[in-house]
């Protein structure tokens, strides 16, 4: 008994001694002259935790500024914590990276309604949420109430018009069934889808919504398939993509197969039945490393160079992985934007600089692409081209297709 | 949501893969029932030993061996774990309350979780199972052979335990013992041994479930807790005590929650495990027994 | 029997000096950490007199917090009728809806016993979840519903951290004294003696299915109340922020912390905390022992080192550290005639 007692007691004092481990006020939090400390919240666990991998990549880059000397002198400490995709752990973690740790900004956070969790608490503190790894339309449209969000990737919405206009384009008697995740991140594409299709939007013959919590789609993609639908968009994260692919394969559906950009990663494409995934059409905005298009290039040669240098647990497969890519990008975006945003580094300074962007260079986009922002007009990334899946890898077709909202 | 039509043919496939989703509750609600039986005691553990033997299943796969031969090592280490598990862990709070016995296994459970992650990481990952996925005609509709392996496979080894306990020795000295200890000791019956093999075979029963489900969910560490939790349901609904019970409730299980959730667009997925669970205890309300079981006798 | 009485008082006493006195030592986010313990504490609370007094075993006392919490949320964010209520209103609010569920719950449960309770409850606490997903336009789904921060009220000169915490522990020490006043009276005695046998209690003339319920009703009062204040101190709310482990947590904090030992149960609340909010710092705990040199990461290593604890000190408990390993080491028919 007093065994379990001293235990006890050991596990009450050993957490107030970390936690009392906590910082000093400073006059902007997570600036200091050495230093600036950034904080974001991914899932490193469970189902999706292969987008965790963002994180990896932002944080390889980091490691590489600091190794150059970092911001005007101050390096970046980047802190990132497992959620698990879920929201209630997302709020947990971003509480204490802004209470505890004190960061200065949030940056990449991963997952729709992880980052709509803590928006308002974010803004409420005027703590700054930077590129939100998430294309819901709010993070991007809402700035008025919510000044201190912005969004990077695609807008989802944009995303699912594309998708539309080219089915008018280039299907006939296109009749389309969707599995949507019944979320923002899932609706935005489908009311996309929708405005895509205009006139023909009645096309969708079939639509079903699954819970991000469900255990197992199969259900959704044998009702689907029963529409007698020739054209199927996967609106559905991670898991549930390969679980669709798996049962269109195993129906024996032969549809025109559109999957969302999210979970386009060849990591994930290319462990599905590849007679379901071929022919597979998505978006890209990144440079995918493990399409052969890109093998050459000197962006991808960059990346891999420093992955395998200041990444941590590093295995072959993560070199040919487009979230470490994704993450990259938004990575040097970051620095771009604390260089805009001067040797004297304030929360509203970086918001400022953050909605004022104009960068032409990222190594880890596709070329041509132009990160621009205004404050009106949030949306980092509104640049994207088409891509098919076949022979195991990516394959970009035509010209650079606008994903700008509005 | 916009819901297909009815039709024969995916009438008779929902039949099928509600057969196949009850032939993987009945394997692992059986495994509860002989636990029960025999300790008295509901294995909150049983989800993740047999997501661990199945872990193991596939690592020897990824190491050259083929289904098929990986298949009886995992059944033995199966056995010897669970064997092991009794011997060390439960025999010693066999007379503890009820509240130390359900901690004991939850730790358990959680302790497996944890060093399944640890081990194999949380990521989920293809595992390649012995049957393959494509569809044959059976009477004009499409049936998928893997749904029938494992229909198969489980229904074979629930009719080999059957004739294990009902004809040999051994057997009838393991109902003797969950039957009655004390009476079974006097006629030489090594009681404490019974209660392990009991749960040995409880691990096998688990691992085969375990082996049988990953192909189509994927495998990761929490494969098989919504499937515990259905197991659950089943075991309580045929009667904790009647190993009959748990085959038939969980092919009734397995039909009714593929067709509800198919047919009634209200309960849909989302609602398919709560309906199902309020219907049970509905049943308990009315026959605490469950369909077969004897009633539970409350000591006073 | 005076001098026991004199030291419980002298015990409460003594737990609100430390209360009161905590928030001048540490920091700001310690005192929101502790805040959170003290929400931990109260469910165990309620638990302790469900389980430990009428000896009924509830193993989805989750649900009834998250029943609270959404009535916090729903009342927060979307009002009622029209009006939104101020977070503060709604904990009494959360408190009764949660009660009336564990009366509800409490009913059926008089027919089932033991592993079958424990079974159902279970069941329940994994079924709740599902509800907000179904219903999604009233409870928000899984996006959830975002509130408000908590603000201290009538402008009083506090941080939210240190108002949440002086709330919390305010609210846990008036239900403390409750509990208290309530199981040394009439009450407690008549669920003790329901507890240890049924017939004979009824044969004294009480009635062990009203004291049974209501056993469910208050402990579920007790997790409502919780469940508010956490949602209060997240400023979210969805079907995940209270999982189902949160449940065998409750239960498990509960056996290993005794049933009756205030300190178990503070101590019980801080291990939750630690294992739902602090999990990688129990990895980098681990890491300090040789050999090991684990990602902290990593989710496995809290759950194996929680699992060992818990295997450990129930075959420890119930005879002693010597017991154990008499055990281990005895021949097996030594174990028939301690048997009885």
């Amino acid at each position: 008994m007093v065994l379990v007692r001293v235990f006890y007691l050991c596990a009450v004092l050993a957490a107030v001694a970390t936690a009392s481990a906590g910082a000093r006020p400073l006059a902007t939090p997570g600036v200091s002259s050495s230093q600036i400390q950034l904080g974001s919240s991914v899932p490193l666990s469970g189902e999706a935790s292969v987008a965790g991998n963002v994180a990896r990549g932002a944080e390889a880059y980091f490691k590489y500024v600091n190794d150059k000397g970092g911001v005007f002198g101050r390096k970046i400490k980047f802190t990132y914590l497992d959620d698990g995709y879920d929201p209630g752990r997302a709020v947990n973690n971003t509480i204490r990276l802004v209470q505890q740790e004190q960061v200065f900004a949030m940056f990449s956070s991963l997952g729709t309604n992880n980052n709509l969790a803590v928006r308002k608490l974010l803004n409420d503190a005027k703590v700054p949420q930077l590129f939100v790894s998430s294309g819901a339309t709010t993070f991007g449209r809402d700035y008025k109430k919510y000044p201190w969000t912005i969004g990077y990737i695609p807008p989802y919405s944009e995303e699912g018009v594309i998708y539309g206009k080219y089915v008018v384009k280039n299907v006939k008697n296109a009749k389309v069934a969707v599995l949507y995740q019944n979320d923002d991140y899932g609706r935005d594409l489908l009311a996309g889808l929708r405005r895509g299709l205009g006139a023909k939007a009645k096309a969708i013959v079939a639509k079903v919504g699954y819970d991000p919590t469900t255990a197992d789609v199969q259900p959704q993609v044998t009702q689907l398939k029963a529409s007698k639908a020739n054209v199927f968009m996967i609106f559905a994260f991670g898991k549930f993509s390969l679980q669709a692919f798996n049962a269109v394969s195993r129906l024996g559906w032969k549809p025109q197969i559109f999957v969302n950009d999210v979970s386009s990663a060849s990591a994930l494409m290319s462990i599905v039945p590849q007679k379901a995934a071929n022919g597979s059409i998505s978006i890209v905005f990144g440079k995918d490393p493990a399409a052969p298009l890109w093998k050459r290039d000197k962006g991808i040669r960059m990346f891999q160079s420093i992955l395998k240098k200041y990444g941590s647990d590093i295995g072959s497969r993560d070199l040919q992985d487009g979230y470490f890519v994704a993450g990259m990008a938004t990575a040097y975006t970051m620095v771009d934007t604390l260089k805009k945003a001067g040797r004297n580094l304030t929360r509203e300074g970086v918001m400022r600089a953050a909605t004022h962007l104009t960068e032409k260079g990222n190594p880890f986009v596709l070329p041509g692409i132009v990160i621009h922002t205004t404050p009106k007009s949030r949306f980092p990334l509104t640049q994207v081209r088409l891509q098919r899946w076949s022979n195991k890898a990516w394959h970009p077709f035509g010209k650079l297709i606008s994903a700008k909202p509005g | 949501m916009v819901v297909p039509a009815f039709t024969w043919t995916e009438f008779a496939q929902q039949i099928a893969a509600g057969i196949r989703s009850g032939a993987i509750y009945a394997g692992l609600a059986l495994a509860l029932v002989i636990i029960y039986r025999s300790t008295r005691v509901i294995n909150f553990a049983q989800g993740e030993m047999a997501t661990f033997t199945t872990f193991i299943c596939w690592s020897l796969m990824n190491h050259g061996f083929s289904f098929w031969t990986a298949f009886p090592i995992v059944l033995a280490i199966a056995f010897v774990g669970g064997v092991a598990i009794e011997r060390v862990l439960i025999q010693p709070v066999e007379n503890a309350s009820v509240l130390t016995i359900v901690i004991v296994t939850l730790g358990l459970a959680l302790l497996l979780n944890g060093l399944m992650s640890l081990i194999w990481g949380g990521a989920n990952r293809q595992f390649h199972g012995p049957f393959s996925t494509r569809t044959i005609d059976v009477g004009g509709v499409p049936i998928s052979v893997q749904d029938i392996g494992i229909v198969v496979v489980s229904f074979s080894l629930v009719a080999l335990l059957g004739l294990f306990f009902r004809y040999t020795k051994l057997g009838l000295a393991l109902r003797a013992a969950a039957v009655n200890p004390d009476s079974s000791r006097l006629v030489g019956v090594r009681v404490g041994w019974m209660l392990a093999l009991g749960w040995g075979i409880a691990a096998l029963l688990g691992a085969v479930a375990g082996m049988m489900v990953a192909p189509v969910v994927f495998l990761d560490p929490n494969m098989m807790q919504t499937i515990l939790l259905y197991a659950f349901a089943a075991a309580v609904l045929g009667g904790l005590d009647s190993p009959i019970g748990a085959v038939v409730g969980g092919i009734l299980l397995g039909l009714t929650i593929t067709l509800l959730e198919r047919y009634v667009g209200f309960v849909g997925s989302t609602l398919k495990l709560p309906v199902a669970l309020l219907l049970i205890l509905v049943l308990l309300l009315l026959r605490p027994g469950g369909l077969f079981g004897r009633v539970a006798v409350r000591r006073v | 029997m005076k001098l026991k009485l004199a030291l419980e008082v002298l015990g409460f006493l003594v737990l609100a000096a430390l209360v009161a006195f905590l928030p001048r030592i540490v920091g700001d986010f310690t005192v929101y950490e502790f805040a959170i313990v003290g929400m931990y504490f109260i469910a165990l609370l309620g638990l302790a007199i469900l389980t430990g007094y009428s000896g009924q075993i509830s193993l989805g006392h989750g649900a009834f917090m998250a029943v609270g919490g959404y009535t916090t949320a729903i009342l927060s964010v979307d009002g009622i009728f029209g009006h939104e209520l101020r977070d503060l209103w709604t904990i009494p609010i959360a408190g009764l809806v949660a009660g009336v569920a564990g009366l509800l719950v409490g009913v059926p449960a008089l027919r089932l016993s033991g592993l079958y309770l424990a079974l159902i409850t279970f069941g329940i606490a994994v079924s709740f979840p599902q509800l907000p997903k179904k219903f999604d336009h009233f409870f928000g789904g899984t996006t959830g519903k975002v509130l408000n921060l908590v603000k201290a009220p009538f402008g009083l000169e506090t941080t939210p951290n240190r108002w949440l915490y002086y709330l919390t522990w305010g609210i846990a020490l008036v239900l403390l004294a409750l509990a208290w006043a309530l199981l040394r009276g009439k009450p407690g005695r008549a669920l003790q003696a329901i507890r240890d046998s049924e017939v004979a209690a009824a044969s004294s003339g009480v009635n062990p299915a009203t004291y049974k319920t209501l056993a469910f009703g208050i402990s579920a009062f007790y997790a409502g109340v919780a469940g508010s204040l956490y949602v209060m101190s997240k400023a979210y709310m969805n079907p995940d922020v209270f999982p189902i482990i949160l449940s065998v947590y409750l239960v498990a904090a509960l056996a290993v912390g005794g049933l009756e030992s205030l300190v178990g149960l503070i101590a019980g609340a801080a291990l939750i905390y630690v294992l739902q909010n602090r999990a990688d710092d129990v990895t980098r705990w681990i890491n300090h022992l040789p050999v090991l040199d684990l990602d902290p990461k990593q989710p496995g290593m809290p759950s194996v080192v929680f699992g060992v604890v818990l295997i450990a000190v129930m075959l420890l408990l119930p005879t002693g550290a010597g017991g154990l390993l008499r055990r281990l080491f005895g021949p097996l028919t030594s174990r028939l005639y301690s048997k009885s």
